[in-house]
């Protein structure tokens, strides 16, 4: 069919319609509601009443004057800082190992990846709060080896720490990128390396890294966002209340209670935009960073 | 194929099925009722609406149930996008945002006609009163109660929690208990110093108000700090659980420290005592909350548990009030709806469910009966905010409790954030 070119002009309105569930989807699922949030962030609209203009008066608290969403800002800066590169490296390790052609390879890179589908749930935050709970199963392992451990998910020292560890669990479709990236290593550079006295340490220093720059660098932009983003894991473990004491207040988690909990929607609203900037600001400043550290050629 | 076939005879089915239900739901008033709830108040609730189809042929009523979680955000879209449900359960917190915003029917003038209120006591009535005009109806009358394990207090020789235990005795009783139990990871009380009703109680044993009739926040910086060094003490005391074992309680009857076996006493309420004990082994028994010394009446009152009102965008107004009189004054819908959503309003309808109630009804019963003499009026109403200010105390609660500030400087703090959420609205 696609041979004839009468056949293919009378495919291009087709085309467009099979095209037209995605228009419709972006345009009215997702263009639409954004820019109606977009001027929604400057009314106070509740959701019950009609919106009144404020102007630029919710940006200005965010800003200035609202407490919680410095706590909130630092709580996710905490998470992004700690979960990305303990997310990669770890994903970079496991896939350097899987890589050595052990055998079954196709099952622990199932295993592996395993995590990665099931760790957006609510089912695997529950069980994160049971396993990481004062009679968990975390604290049952260390009473064989003679420790009393803390109720990790519930007090406010270390709950942030266990929203990272479940990230960091979750290295599975990072690790599958890696993976790729190293199948595509070109062999001999190694085997040059070898020949000339290269430890195995200097070779991954050396070669691997800089070869695998572009793959790190797509690897730390997408967890990096997604990090910003994260919102299951807080909401479950702490129910919602992003406690103890706003320990694990994700900024998200604080957008979504002013929305739903006090149905401040114009607020809200301004919240995200500003969510939006910021991650769209980080991912910005990666790119430009990315001109000094990633090499595309080899 | 015979794929297809199956496939194209089940379709057919359903397309008869649709056309079907259509052309009932044109021929009939369709009318939609929105409860929150668990199974049990679902089964009862769908049964009382059929037994009215089946009496008024002309209406379909549609039932729509999600948790108390969900509840609110969706009601709250629904009436965003004008489309409410026709009858919907309200809640006493909930009720003047709803009416003063225009959401909710004004029913004075339906009363005596199609809303049958006879033999409801004043106190029943002005639960639902907003401004001086009636928006919601009582499903049930409760008040706040603690539930406690009564099974485990008699095996250990403790005495029942029997009105009036002043605060002062509560806090001894507790670590006595702790003591005699002998056990690690099991505690008297629950950490309450998070919990807005047990607060409120304690506010008004002193002579306060959560909330004054102005709408602001009732307590001074002073009764606050006292408050969290009561609570700050009874950790001390061992009376109740240290603070990482209360973070977990999400103040339900499925995660509270009560039901997780970490605790013998919980803060409640009455109408929640079927709840909590389908998930409890041990026998449970109600008891008001501590009394304050000198005091011989309790802060606590007596409130609807939940009540019905009728969306204003309605478009059935007299069908909908109708429904709702039915779930609230018929005799033959009380016997299916029992007590679960507390005692009913109606002298009839108790009268008529009474011989028919099982233990743990009778308890609930009794419970309303012994208090009433002694509990206060209801309080002013709450201001907006007000729910946001219960997310506050439980944090600010939790930061004494993890010793990140003193009683004293979290009085201060509570009250300028309480404020400050209720002057933002």
């Amino acid at each position: 069919m696609a041979g004839r070119p009468t056949a293919r002009r009378r495919g291009i309105p087709a085309g467009y319609i099979f095209l037209l569930p995605w228009f419709l989807g972006f345009f009215g699922l997702t263009l639409g509601p954004a820019l109606a949030s977009l001027a929604l962030s400057f009314t106070n609209y509740d959701l019950i009443g009609t919106p009144g203009w404020v102007g630029l008066a919710n940006y200005v608290r965010i800003l200035t004057a609202d407490s919680k969403v410095a706590e909130s800002v630092r709580v996710t800066l905490l998470y992004v800082a700690l979960s990305v590169p303990f997310k990669l490296g770890f994903a970079l390790a496991i896939a350097m190992i899987l890589n050595r052609g052990i055998a079954g390879l196709p099952l622990y890179r199932a295993l592996f990846y395993l995590p990665s589908l099931l760790g957006a749930s609510v089912a695997i935050a529950t069980l994160w709060r049971t396993v990481f709970s004062g009679d968990g199963l975390l604290n049952k392992v260390l009473l064989q080896f003679g420790i009393h451990g803390p109720s990790w998910v519930s007090d406010p020292d270390t709950a942030i720490y266990t929203l990272v560890a479940l990230s960091v669990w979750q290295f599975g479709s990072p690790m599958i990128i890696f993976l790729a990236g190293l199948r595509q290593l070109p062999r001999d550079i190694y085997e040059a390396a070898s020949l000339d006295g290269a430890t195995p340490w200097y070779q991954f220093w050396r070669i691997t890294t800089p070869l695998l720059t572009p793959v790190i660098f797509f690897n730390l932009v997408v967890q990096t966002i997604d990090a910003f983003k994260a919102f299951t894991p807080a909401f479950i473990i702490s129910g919602g209340t992003g406690g103890p004491i706003n320990a694990t207040l994700f900024y998200t988690l604080y957008l979504y209670q002013e929305a739903f909990g006090y149905l401040r929607m114009g607020y809200a609203a301004a919240l995200a935009w500003l969510l939006v900037i910021a991650i769209a600001g980080v991912t910005a400043l990666a790119f430009l960073s990315a001109r000094r550290w990633v090499h595309y050629e080899a | 194929m015979g794929t297809i076939e199956i496939g194209r005879r089940a379709l057919l089915g359903t397309t008869a099925a649709l056309i079907a239900a259509r052309a009932q739901a044109q021929a009939a008033t369709r009318l939609r009722l929105y409860w929150w709830g668990g199974v049990e108040r679902a089964e009862r609730t769908n049964k009382t609406a059929e037994l009215y189809t089946k009496t008024h042929p002309s209406i379909a009523v549609a039932g729509e149930t999600v948790g108390w979680g969900d509840y609110w955000t969706r009601l709250a879209t629904q009436a965003a996008g004008r489309n409410m449900p026709d009858v919907v359960q309200m809640d006493y917190g909930y009720i003047f945002e709803y009416a003063r915003r225009g959401g909710l029917l004004a029913l004075d003038s339906y009363v005596g006609k199609e809303l049958d209120l006879s033999g409801f006591d004043a106190a029943s009535i002005d639960g639902g009163k907003v401004d001086g005009k009636i928006y919601g109806v009582s499903l049930g009358l409760n008040s706040t109660s603690i539930v406690y394990d009564r099974e485990s207090f008699d095996a250990l020789g403790l005495a029942p929690l029997a009105w009036p235990v002043t605060w002062e005795d509560f806090a001894t009783r507790m670590a006595a208990a702790t003591k005699a139990l002998k056990k690690d990871g099991v505690w008297g009380s629950t950490d309450a110093g998070g919990s807005g009703p047990a607060l409120e109680v304690w506010l008004r044993g002193r002579g306060k108000e959560m909330y004054t009739a102005e709408g602001k926040f009732g307590a001074s910086a002073a009764d606050m700090a006292d408050w969290f060094a009561y609570w700050a003490e009874m950790r001390a005391i061992g009376a109740c659980v240290p603070p990482e074992v209360q973070a977990l309680d999400k103040l339900d009857v499925d995660t509270s420290v009560l039901t997780l076996g970490k605790a013998l006493v919980g803060f409640a309420n009455s109408n929640q005592l079927v709840g909590y004990q389908a998930v409890n082994k041990k026998k449970l028994d109600l008891a008001m909350y501590p009394a304050t010394k000198g005091n011989p009446k309790s802060g606590q009152y007596l409130k609807p548990s939940q009540m019905l009102s009728i969306a204003a965008t309605t478009r059935n107004k007299e069908e909908a009030v109708k429904l709702m009189s039915f779930f609230i004054a018929d005799t033959e819908a009380g016997k299916l709806l029992g007590v679960e959503r507390g005692i009913p309003a109606s002298k009839k309808v108790r009268e008529v469910i009474a011989p028919s109630l099982d233990a743990m009804a009778t308890r609930m019963s009794s419970y309303i009966a012994e208090i009433a003499p002694v509990v206060s009026p209801l309080p002013p109403p709450p201001p907006k905010g007000a729910g946001e200010v219960l997310t506050l105390l439980l944090r600010t609660n939790e930061t004494v409790g993890f010793k990140k500030a003193t009683p004293a400087a979290a009085g201060s703090q509570f009250l300028k954030d309480a404020t400050d959420i209720i002057s933002r609205g």
